[in-house]
């Protein structure tokens, strides 16, 4: 029994550690709409300028907390203003590709400047412990409670009784409408980015003093744990935030208790996916509210798209079919088979995310699926590498469409929080049902891709082959784009209450459109599959689903075109800087946010 | 088919008129150049540090190689290609090496995804894939250009499970693993040969790389009621838990495999760490001459910092390669011919390392029972703690 109260005791300590990140997400996203990305990368910032502090300067800790506080607000307030006040007028999902971007060029800074291994960032506090049930507290939970309940005290009072606090509420309620009642909009965000990335910084600091330990790899979890007890309290709603951090540490620390540590992070999305689909806005946002994202499709701007002629597009494939054929490198055919199999989950995503506007952040999981599928088809049961890699498609078309299903009510930013969630379930899930997936050890020797009982083993076979798959699946999207359906899932996408008023089911088309995209990216995990020989819950991971969203913005939403360009270009480019070597990534990251600032509709515009 | 790979004869041998030129440029300056390796591994991303790491034995290898005169009078050289340990930029990697006259052979990747994709490119296009952190029991199957340096985890887990079971006569333990291929491999043989000592073991705990916050398991494991904590983790990861450890009150011994054997573990542990036990391959005072060389040429290039378990690994497989390419000269088959030839070389982990020809991995790692006394890493003295 008593361990009962431990595993609360700890849930809570937990819970408090995600609501210093979770705060400042929701203070951003209740002013912009934006979830910030690049929170977890202040919060990394945060925590080396305080390992500055505290080892070179030697500063005591409120000093510390000042220090940390004030240069991370400066961070938040450059990022606010070189990074995401240009993109005010663009898409809407601009801003947060931009972060996305920014959070690269910070995190590899970081890594940069400090090298990647990890430092003890010593806690300032005295170490005294009070026994607790049957475990101790020290004065560094009290101080991360008495942070994160304190900050989120103020930001409430903040909100509700000063006139900046109310000009930040008229901003997130309606900007238009403040900025004709003489509200300066941009002095509201400069403030909430100040506030936000203060408190991002402080708690980085806080946290790294906890675990005596401070590494280039903190924020990215930082970024979906916080995300994660954010949405469970209530998009925007910050005590709620605080609330949602702690019982997010409870459900974490319970599922430990019963299942086992492996099952951990399974647990923290599983209850963010129950509290999406049950209660959409939060579990402390009264349903009265306003919806949060708007009912027409301002989430997704039209823009006109490139026109490119069809002979060009014709061209362009004969030569890249022929490209074998003359003496280059099988580097390079390598690099593009990478880019053909980004492409058809480029294809799946710009479907998806761009015509139908449900933005997916869990992509991998249907490559993932696909490859899981189309290997073990081959391996158990001796099925052709050929028709395994079908099987891989039709399976991820089935169970993606199948696992997404709950989240077809959400809209905007939920549905990319929900797919997050979702991808990561699938990962958690591959690496725990061992008995199926072989868990961590992964499944290795994979046969290699053959076609009509003829192998496909040199570089150029699998060029074409793959070439030829990608091409085919344009085609078939470039047809239904045109057609009737196509017609309809931009309907839905631009406006989903007119559309159903006009009778279309939104249901049936969503999943009609899951069911299209997850056949692309299973067909590409499959091929991948083969390619590799060997895969485990690794391979298809996070960071694939962001690079894939990338290509898909990049590209320009629902442009099938834009999505090879936009895989071309992103495959390319990191092998292109291969020659700056530690600093290829920032020069990508780079790359990115110009080209996020420069042409926030993608390369060929959205269709 | 015989079709496809007939114009990829062709193709092929385009490439290699193309890159001919280069290399009779090359022929001219036959001492000048360097022989040049491949290494596909992390600078970026997750695994990062690690990729430093190996840079770090890389070079102090290479300079002890110069001095003595290099191979054959010519300099060896490394060409380190970022993979971030993704699968799709190993198998690009791969390629790129392979299609490089230049390259006579490749060391790493770093994890196993990344390593494994890009194995069958190597195999079939003929170049060495030397994976000195390679454990997983799959990778030398890949084929007979696969070799590896790495401690098999079947020969380092029964010494671990005989240091905790036979000599700290720990009766009933807790396991926790890093919940990969690694941690998982590791602590199967692990508990295999526990249960062989004698011992039983209560509740094993496997734990994703990204995880910080143990306390719930902890707590697990203390309803377990073990008299000792066995940690298949890496410093960090494994500083982590015995400090929290601590925190929830769990005074039981603690004993973890090589991995977390860092000054990291050291300063990221702090006084949580003392009286960890920690089975490794050498010690600080390890009177082993090639010890001796590595710590102290280790810590004179890099400003009296200890080496680390990773910088070992690479420094050994950069002498290994050396060695190999002594006898296989630049040809890459006979460079793999020559990892069947090489004998006793010279190597921290294994004193002398041959490769047995059955598993393409070298056996018989050394053991030294360590223990953390007054923050620094000691030879354990038999004491209890």
């Amino acid at each position: 029994m008593s361990s009962w109260l431990d595993h609360t005791i700890n849930g809570l300590i937990v819970g408090n550690v995600y609501a210093l990140v979770a705060v400042g997400l929701a203070l951003i996203f209740g002013v912009s709409r934006l979830i910030n990305f690049a929170q977890g990368s202040i919060y990394l910032v945060g925590a080396y300028i305080g390992w500055i502090a505290v080892v070179h300067l030697h500063t005591p800790l409120p000093l510390t907390i000042v220090v940390v506080a004030v240069a991370s607000a400066i961070v938040g307030l450059i990022i606010e203003r070189f990074g995401l006040r240009p993109l005010q007028n663009s898409v809407r999902i601009a801003p947060l590709l931009a972060t996305i971007g920014i959070s690269f060029v910070l995190d590899q800074l970081v890594m940069l400047i400090f090298s990647p291994n990890p430092r003890a960032l010593p806690s300032q506090l005295p170490d005294v412990r009070f026994q607790v049930g049957g475990g101790t507290i020290g004065p560094l939970d009290l101080l991360i409670a008495g942070v994160g309940l304190t900050s989120a005290l103020l930001l409430f009072v903040f909100l509700r009784y000063t006139k900046l606090g109310w000009a930040v509420r008229a901003t997130a309620q309606d900007r238009d409408a403040a900025m004709q009642m003489g509200v300066d909009v941009n002095r509201v965000n400069q403030a909430v980015f100040g506030i936000a990335a203060a408190l991002g910084g402080v708690s980085g600091m806080l946290v790294g003093m906890y675990y005596n330990q401070i590494d280039t790899a903190m924020s990215l979890q930082a970024t979906l744990k916080g995300v994660v007890a954010e949405v469970v309290g209530g998009a925007g709603n910050v005590p709620g935030a605080v609330i949602g951090s702690l019982l997010l540490g409870l459900v974490e620390s319970y599922g430990v208790a019963v299942l086992g540590t492996s099952y951990r992070n399974l647990f923290a999305f599983l209850l963010l996916v129950v509290v999406l689909v049950l209660r959409p806005n939060g579990l402390f946002t009264s349903a009265r509210q306003a919806p949060p994202e708007p009912l027409t499709g301002t989430f997704i701007a039209p823009s006109r798209p490139v026109n490119i002629p069809r002979w060009a597009l014709w061209g362009a494939t004969a030569g890249f079919a022929v490209l074998p054929l003359f003496p280059v490198s099988f580097y390079v055919l390598q690099t593009l088979i990478n880019a053909w199999l980004l492409g058809m989950l480029g294809l799946s995503l710009t479907l998806v995310a761009g015509t139908m506007g449900q933005v997916s952040l869990g992509h991998a999981a249907l490559l993932a699926i696909g490859a899981y599928t189309s290997a073990l088809l081959s391996l158990t049961l001796d099925v052709p590498a050929g028709l395994a890699v079908i099987g891989g498609g039709l399976m991820s078309a089935a169970l993606g469409t199948l696992l997404i299903s709950p989240s077809f009510r959400l809209r905007g930013h939920y549905v990319s929080i929900a797919t997050l969630a979702i991808g990561e379930i699938v990962a958690l899930v591959i690496l725990n049902w061992e008995s199926v997936t072989r868990g961590p050890i992964g499944i290795s020797g994979i046969p290699p891709l053959s076609l009509f009982g003829y192998d496909l083993i040199s570089p150029t076979s699998v060029y074409w082959f793959s070439l030829a798959v990608m091409v085919v699946l344009a085609l078939l999207q470039g047809r239904l784009l045109g057609s009737h359906l196509g017609r309809s899932f931009r309907a839905i996408r631009d406006d989903d209450i007119a559309a159903r008023a006009y009778g279309l089911s939104l249901n049936r088309y969503k999943s009609l459109a899951f069911i299209f995209g997850g056949f692309a990216a299973g067909i590409s995990g499959g091929i991948a599959a083969h390619l590799y020989s060997y895969i485990n819950h690794e391979t298809f991971n996070t960071q694939q689903s962001i690079l894939a969203l990338t290509v898909v913005i990049l590209g320009g939403l629902g442009n099938v075109v834009g999505a090879i360009v936009g895989s071309v270009a992103l495959v390319g480019l990191p092998e292109m800087f291969r020659i700056a070597a530690e600093y290829r990534i920032l020069i990508y990251g780079i790359v990115l946010l110009l080209l996020v600032r420069f042409r926030p509709q993608g390369l060929l515009g959205t269709v | 088919m015989s079709n496809i790979d007939r114009r990829t004869l062709v193709k092929g041998s385009l490439a290699a008129m193309m890159a001919g030129t280069a290399v009779s440029r090359s022929a001219f300056a036959q001492t000048a150049e360097p022989i040049l390796l491949g290494v596909s591994g992390p600078l970026t991303g997750p695994n990062a540090q690690y990729g430093a790491q190996w840079k770090q034995g890389f070079d102090l290898a290479l300079d002890e190689i110069h001095a003595a005169g290099g191979i054959n009078g010519r300099k060896l050289a490394y060409q380190f290609e970022d993979s971030q340990s993704d699968p799709r930029q190993s198998v690009a990697i791969a390629q790129k090496f392979v299609s490089d006259p230049r390259i006579v052979m490749e060391l790493g990747d770093f994890s196993s995804p990344a390593s494994m994709a890009a194995s069958p490119i190597y195999q079939r296009g003929g170049l060495v894939q030397f994976g000195f952190t390679n454990s997983h029991p799959d990778f030398t199957k890949g084929g007979d250009f696969m070799w590896s340096t790495s401690v098999s985890q079947a020969d380092e887990q029964p010494l671990l499970a005989s240091y905790a079971v036979r000599r700290l006569g720990l009766k009933k333990l807790a396991v926790l693993h890093l919940n990969t291929d690694w941690g998982r491999t590791s602590r199967d043989h692990f508990v295999k040969a526990a249960k062989e000592y004698g011992a039983e073991v209560a509740v094993t705990e496997g734990y994703i790389a990204e995880e910080r916050d143990f306390r719930s398991t902890l707590v697990r494991v203390r309803d377990a009621s073990p008299d000792g904590l066995i940690l298949i983790s890496y410093y960090s990861d494994g500083a982590l838990i015995a400090r929290q450890a601590r925190q929830v009150g769990l005074k039981q011994t603690i004993c973890a495999a090589s991995s977390v054997y860092s000054p990291k573990f050291l300063e990221l542990g702090g006084e949580a760490v003392e009286d960890v036990h920690l089975g490794t391959r050498y010690f600080p005072q390890d009177p082993r001459p090639e010890v001796r060389k590595f710590i102290e040429g280790f810590k004179a290039k890099y400003n009296g910092q200890e080496p680390d378990a990773f910088n070992a690994y690479s420094y050994d497989a950069m002498n290994m390669a050396a060695a190999v390419v002594k006898i296989g000269g630049t040809d890459r088959r006979a460079i793999r011919d020559a990892f069947a030839k090489v004998k006793d070389v010279s190597s921290v982990i294994y004193g002398k390392a041959t490769f047995d020809l059955e598993s393409r991995r070298v056996k018989g790692a050394m053991n030294a029972e360590l223990v953390v006394r007054k923050g620094q890493f000691a030879l354990w003295d038999g004491k209890p703690t």
